[in-house]
């Protein structure tokens, strides 16, 4: 069953900083809804929105009839939602398997989690290796990689992904893009930030374009006619 | 070398308190990033209860000390909140706020105190006051090898509670990154109260222990603050593993100094090896803070 997150003229920013001023826009369960915009256009501002890591200063957030606006962050995560912020956020101090467990921290049955673990981590033969080595020893595709195999324990409707291909190398950006993709297959809607464009466009089902706090451009990747076209959608025009 | 037995095995006795003072603080700065100045306070204020339990209800403090702990973690507990809410405002300089807050209890501590309870030192008696064992040529007293079972008894217990619970799990994240904490779904203000609660609580316990040893009065929190201070520095601070290492080392020091060189030397050695370590090894002896 399809279940979509919506968010409706959201506002808001960081301390008294406006940086989003009204956007809307929705995700669908089962497709990868990808965000684009140059430094400062607001688009992590939106997902941290999303997450309760800000509070939205007007607007809505529903995860299908279910309302969003006003939880705490550690609430959202219960309603199914779970954010990977950017550089995956692994605690450095936990071994992989200490990260897995606390991705399953919002759940009561502990020996369901163990279980959910055993069946994640045979997808990650490298994370298998190193299950009780500290994670911030790993490197950053490593990282990475714990992020989303951390982000899948709690079984999640939807995955929020701040820039995920930051700081990695060409090869491994490729290997994310799949995992991504691989989400989309297991039922999970994702919404991805990006600034990598070239390798998300194609992963992308829905686009959103944002540029100073507001909507620039929502449609598919099939909407986009060419790169020239994208980049004056990125630079703000029209 | 009977002395040297009797100073090393007075040096561990005395790390013991020290480790029973520090150690709440230190996971508090490691968990809230909060330096709280008022630990002297409820050191001083955990003192009064016990004098205070000892006088009007005839209970002994090694009794009382754990009504103390219930009773302080409450309070802490009610105040937690408050104080993250200082830690994590959103405007300017929110480390300086709560050090500056918790320095504004502290002064209402030390002033209710002297308020209510002038400036009187008053000692809290115990059955263990004044006995002590003979073990070949050293002689220990009871009341300090108490202080120490218990410090001992404070660090085994938090361990076990930080590295085998699901609560301990949840501290140690949210020690490490506050909003990743979040993010997985943990109650980061709530597991910060429950923080603050047990500091609070360990350091009344400290201040009952060290009320029976030596004796209270309301100007007794600053040097226990300063005490704290130093121990925190000498662990790295953050470093709750650290305080372990640190206490007993700085308790070796102040009671080797005191035995061989002078006890009037002792503070000023004590002082040195804070300079050093400052200076070759800021992070602490341990290498373990930020």
């Amino acid at each position: 069953m399809s279940v979509e997150l919506r968010v409706t003229d959201l506002v808001t920013g960081y301390g008294k900083q406006e940086i989003v001023h009204g956007v809307s826009m929705s995700a669908r369960s089962e497709e990868v809804t990808c965000v684009f915009g140059p430094n400062g256009s607001g688009k992590s501002t939106v997902i941290k929105a999303i997450a309760g890591l800000l509070p939205a200063w007007s607007g809505q957030l529903h995860l299908g009839d279910t309302e969003l606006t006003g939880l705490a962050v550690h609430e959202v995560v219960r309603q199914g939602i779970v954010m990977m912020p950017q550089g995956g956020g692994v605690f450095p101090r936990f071994t992989v398997m200490e990260n897995l467990r606390m991705g399953g921290y919002s759940l009561r049955d502990t020996a369901w989690v163990e279980e959910r673990i055993e069946t994640l981590i045979d997808d990650y033969p490298s994370l298998q290796r190193r299950r009780h080595v500290a994670a911030g020893s790993l490197s950053g595709g490593e990282q990475m990689m714990v992020a989303i195999a951390r982000a899948l324990v709690p079984e999640p409707a939807f995955v929020l992904l701040d820039e995920p291909s930051a700081g990695l190398s060409p090869a491994l950006v490729g290997e994310t893009m799949t995992r991504v993709k691989g989400l989309r297959e297991r039922g999970i809607g994702v919404v991805m930030i990006e600034q990598n464009i070239r390798e998300a466009l194609p992963v992308a089902d829905r686009l959103y374009i944002l540029a100073g706090g507001y909507r620039k451009f929502a449609g598919t990747s099939a909407d986009i006619q060419d790169d020239r076209h994208l980049m004056s959608l990125y630079m703000g025009g029209d | 070398m009977d002395v040297l037995l009797q100073a090393l095995l007075n040096g561990i006795l005395i790390g013991g308190i020290l480790i029973c003072l520090t150690v709440g603080f230190q996971l508090t700065f490691g968990v809230l990033h909060v330096i709280d100045f008022a630990v002297g306070g409820w050191v001083m204020l955990g003192g009064y209860a016990a004098y205070w339990a000892s006088r009007l209800l005839g209970v002994d403090p090694f009794i009382s000390v754990f009504f103390v702990f219930v009773l302080f973690a409450g309070v802490g507990c009610a105040l937690g909140p408050l104080i993250y809410h200082v830690r994590t405002s959103r405007y300017a300089r929110p480390d300086l706020m709560a050090l500056a807050f918790t320095f504004g209890i502290f002064i209402m501590m030390r002033g209710g105190a002297l308020w209510l309870w002038s400036f009187d030192s008053r000692s809290v008696d115990s059955v263990l006051s004044g006995a002590s064992l003979s073990i070949g040529p050293v002689t220990v007293p009871l009341l300090r090898l108490s202080a120490f079972g218990m410090a001992l008894l404070l660090g085994l217990g938090l361990f076990v509670l930080l590295y085998r619970t699901r609560f301990g799990m949840a501290v140690r994240a949210v020690a490490q990154n506050r909003d990743h904490a979040g993010l997985m779904g943990v109650d980061v203000k709530r597991v910060s109260a429950y923080v603050y609660g047990i500091y609070t609580g360990i350091t009344a316990s400290a201040g009952v222990l060290l009320a029976t040893i030596y004796s209270v009065n309301p100007e007794v929190g600053v040097r226990y603050t300063l005490f704290a201070f130093f121990v925190a520095v000498l662990a790295g601070l953050g470093s709750v593993g650290g305080v372990l290492v640190a206490g007993l080392v700085l308790g070796l020091v102040e009671s080797l100094v005191g035995t061989y060189v002078g006890t009037r030397y002792s503070l000023l050695v004590v002082f040195a090896t804070l300079y050093l370590v400052l200076l070759i090894s800021p992070k602490g002896i341990l290498q373990r803070g930020i």
